[in-house]
């Protein structure tokens, strides 16, 4: 049945404020679909982080329209930052109380509708900076931090942290692809959405940057591209590379904020360089070697410090509703894991054979796409001993398999090197995200590469994998860079 | 600021004070209970069989052929239920539709949770049923008909007459829900072969929580309700006398005042309708000339109906969206998506029911808040190109 509304709402609804749209908006934002009943529309006019003027539009039940008013009247004229803050509880309030039953829908509607007007903004703003590879600018303000939030518990604490400590911090979250939970229909939780609820309960402002088109380019398409190589991706690694890190800095630019924050597990040493964090069961030290140190000397990583448990624990004594959301997958971008068929959907597999270290031919397979080095199920080859994959040729199509001991190797090329600490520091190299890390020599290959020598074997190298190398005491990473192609 | 002007009268309509009056004397000290031998009692029960008198001469039935309900959809549940109940147990079928008051319409998904088929007959454009596509739904197992007279949100009057013979041809019993159509339309049982028929008390200016069911002399029909055997035993409960008395006086004025009723309520309407045309993308909803003649109904494209309907009482005006019932909860109108309309247009719809009360004075300061309302509303709407 039909519950009344509070007086300020008919008020809004009767009498709306900013209603309309700006000509030549800075950023314009849209949220619902008509044929769920509620469309909102917001335009914004932002100069030197300030909502000069915002104007809304709604299609939509009552609360819906009047949600708008109360929104654009709370951050029309506002600085940037606070306009940010401004929560659904906010809006609520300025409508007078709750809502009736049902009608919540109307805060999150509106809210949706700025934030990707503000999103709209941001895109403007970078335009192709961004998606170059924004290495940041020098005239960063002295303090402030923008905190990387991706709806888990990990970052959700580390922006708790910060701004426990006193920071100035504005909660950031990137659209990197379309495959995030319920992202496309209307009415179901999505992980900017999410994120956004988490950021505003704990009074910080929330931006979200789009990033998809970065994203696809540095990360999706390097994926594909490295299978279809014969290489073994880390998209993790990619992304902190090119994305992440960069995007945080040209946020923390633009708003005049010294620091990035995300919620890695590592921490940022002297030099500047990184060193592994407290909780070593955690470590994530081997996916963030390829951060420029021009972006490590401004990045903080709250966690660094603390055990996951104890991170947890936080989360739960502060009420966070991600204190229980459960560990994120390998490939953010591949929710069911199944990365061939992923892979699959944008190249076209072309078979070839499979054969033995003699060029012998043990049978067919179906493309190299499917295969990496070290992987011993999928062959399609019966042999009395298990076989491996133990190199893969995309050029002549072939997969090489061969048996264990012919996947162990002793000497590693690594390429694309980013050296924190003078490179004969290093003592040991991990070459695997789970593998732990092996005593070696380096020396330079004369070409820009460097040659890690094994002190014992290490199996399954696989081209395109990163290697990361650490200091004698085993707790700084003094560098890292990709595995070359043995043959190469 | 004064009364507003009330516009929705298939919601509910105004008491009038005539029936008022006629109700008073049995909300006092005074009143009795029917089944009570003693001389109260006995003018209760006056009260209750004069009140049957005048329902069963509003319809062309006989008193003994009217039964006291609690309201439109309890006559309307006593019906579908109690016509399957009474059915043969072979006959597990019912022909319902798609365009049925919610009584009718959630009663019907019962019985299919309960283990009957039910054929949902689509209404055309318009909202008509199509009495061939009807006919060729009936079944040798069917046990029993639906179909509304009139229907509450569009306005559409369907062909009872000739649904009604189908259904009397094969057998078959034939219920129709004529809360809105009473009133409005002539409804006279001798001329319609209808089993059952529902109307209800606040909708011709009677009380709220009183309706009545008419059931043909011989029809089989289980009751629902047991208890003390009021009714005939089709609805046991102590009568509500004070609501009969004010619905038997509602029926009594509905009948002696119909034509002229009509006739003022018609020319009103077709002042809304004119007057609604004049804006831009607004469209009639319903049959163009098989209406009731209280009924407009307009999709307003790119304006919220929950928005419409607050904005306009702001400005004094009370009108509906879509059905009271579902206006409430953020949810498109189940009839206009059965015409065939998007999520969108049902969601912008408008209904403006007039009444034997309201003066072309009235509708003429509607149309001007409306035009009004409309325009404010659509300069917010991100969905109206205008």
């Amino acid at each position: 049945m039909a519950e009344a509304y509070n007086p300020k709402v008919i008020d809004h609804l009767v009498r709306p404020r900013h209603a309309g749209h700006l000509e030549e908006p800075s950023g314009r934002g849209e949220s619902g679909d008509a044929a769920c009943g509620d469309v909102a529309v917001f335009s914004v006019q932002i100069r030197e982080n300030e909502v000069e003027e915002a104007r809304y539009e709604v299609f939509g039940c009552a609360a819906c329209v009047a949600a708008g008013s109360a929104l654009a009247e709370l951050v029309h004229g506002k600085p940037l930052l606070e306009a940010a803050r401004v929560s659904k509880a906010d809006v609520e309030e300025a409508l007078g109380g709750p809502l009736p039953q049902g009608k919540g829908h109307a805060l999150t509607l509106v809210l949706d509708a700025l934030h990707k007007a503000f999103e709209d903004h941001w895109s403007r703003t970078a335009a192709a900076g961004l998606v170059d590879g924004y290495v940041g600018g020098g005239g960063a303000g002295e303090g402030g931090v923008v905190a990387a939030m991706s709806g888990g518990v990990d970052s959700a604490v580390t922006a708790l942290l910060l701004k426990e400590a006193g920071q100035d911090v504005a909660a950031v979250t990137f659209r990197l692809h379309d495959g995030e939970r319920g992202s496309r229909s209307c009415c179901s939780p999505d992980t900017v959405l999410f994120a956004r609820d988490t950021a505003h309960r704990m009074g910080l402002p929330h931006f979200t940057l789009n990033l998809k088109e970065l994203f696809n380019k540095r990360v999706m398409q390097d994926f594909v591209g490295s299978y279809e190589k014969g290489r073994t991706p880390n998209p993790c690694v990619a992304c902190n590379a090119h994305v992440k890190f960069h995007a945080a800095a040209f946020l923390a630019d633009e708003l005049g904020f010294r620091h990035v924050a995300t919620g890695h597990y590592a921490r940022v040493a002297e030099g500047p360089s990184l060193a592994r964090p407290v909780d070593e069961s955690k470590d994530q030290t081997y996916v963030l070697w390829p951060i420029p140190k021009e972006l490590l000397a401004r990045a903080v990583f709250p966690l660094g410090d603390y055990r996951k448990s104890e991170v947890r624990r936080i989360a739960e004594d502060r009420g966070l509703a991600v204190a229980y959301t459960p560990e994120s997958q390998d490939i953010c971008f591949i929710p069911d894991g199944d990365y061939r068929r992923f892979v699959r959907k944008t190249v076209s597999a072309e078979p070839g054979e499979v054969v033995d270290r003699e060029g012998v031919v043990l049978g067919r397979h179906a493309g190299v796409v499917d295969f990496t080095v070290g992987q011993r199920r999928g062959i399609g080859v019966s042999a009395p001993t298990p076989l491996y994959v133990t190199e893969v040729r995309p050029k002549s199509k072939q997969v090489v398999v061969g048996r264990r001991r012919d996947l162990e190797v002793r000497e590693v090329r690594v390429r694309d090197l980013n050296w924190f600490l003078p490179p004969e520091e290093a003592s040991s190299v991990q070459v695997r995200y789970n593998g732990g890390p092996v005593a070696c020599e380096v020396e330079g290959d004369g070409e820009g590469g460097w040659i890690a020598r094994l002190q014992e074997p290490v199996m399954g190298v696989a081209a395109g994998q990163s290697a990361v190398f650490y200091s004698a005491d085993g707790g700084r990473v003094v560098g890292g860079g990709v595995v070359a192609p043995g043959g190469e | 600021m004064p009364d507003p002007v009330y516009l929705d009268n298939a919601a509910t309509t105004p008491v009038d004070p005539r029936v008022l009056e006629a109700m008073l004397p049995h909300l006092g000290a005074t009143r009795g209970n029917p089944s009570s031998l003693h001389a109260r009692g006995v003018a209760a029960r006056e009260a209750v069989e004069a009140a049957r008198g005048h329902v069963a001469a509003l319809l062309g039935a006989s008193p003994e052929e009217i039964f006291f309900t609690a309201g439109g959809t309890e006559a309307d549940n006593v019906a579908v239920f109690g016509l399957a109940r009474a059915a043969d147990p072979g006959k597990r079928h019912a022909v319902v539709s798609g365009v049925e008051h919610a009584a009718v319409r959630e009663a019907a998904r019962r019985l299919e949770a309960e283990g009957f088929e039910v054929s949902w007959v689509g209404v055309d454009e318009y909202g008509l049923v199509d009495p061939a596509e009807f006919a060729a739904a009936l079944r040798p197992d069917t046990a029993l008909a639906s179909v509304v007279w009139a229907n509450n949100e569009i306005g559409t009057v369907q062909p009872v007459r000739e649904l009604a013979d189908a259904c009397a041809r094969r057998g078959i019993p034939f219920h129709t829900d004529a809360v809105q159509a009473a009133g409005r339309l002539s409804l006279d049982v001798r001329e319609a072969a209808v089993s059952t028929l529902a109307i209800s008390g606040h909708k011709i200016y009677g009380p709220q929580g009183v309706g009545a069911l008419y059931v043909r002399g011989g029809t089989d029909i289980e009751p629902v309700v047991f208890g003390g055997g009021q009714e005939q035993g089709l609805r046991s409960g102590t009568e509500n006398v004070a609501g009969i008395a004010g619905l038997g006086e509602a029926a009594r004025l509905a009948r002696e005042e119909l034509g002229e009723r009509v006739r003022h309520e018609a020319a009103l309407r077709d002042r809304v309708i004119s007057g609604v045309r004049g804006l831009p993308d607004v469209e009639l909803n319903g049959h163009p000339e098989l209406r009731l003649s209280n009924n407009a109904h307009f999709t307003v494209r790119g304006v919220g109906a929950e928005s419409l309907v607050l904005v306009l009482d702001s400005l004094g005006y009370a009108i509906g969206s879509g059905s009271a019932c579902s206006g409430g909860g953020h949810q498109a109108s189940g009839v206009l998506l059965a015409l065939g309309r998007d999520e969108q247009d049902a969601l912008s719809a408008a209904r403006i029911t007039v009444g034997k009360d309201n003066t072309a004075g009235e509708v003429d300061g509607f149309l001007e808040a409306f035009a009004g309302a409309v325009g404010r509303l659509r300069e917010l709407s991100p969905v109206y190109a205008g």
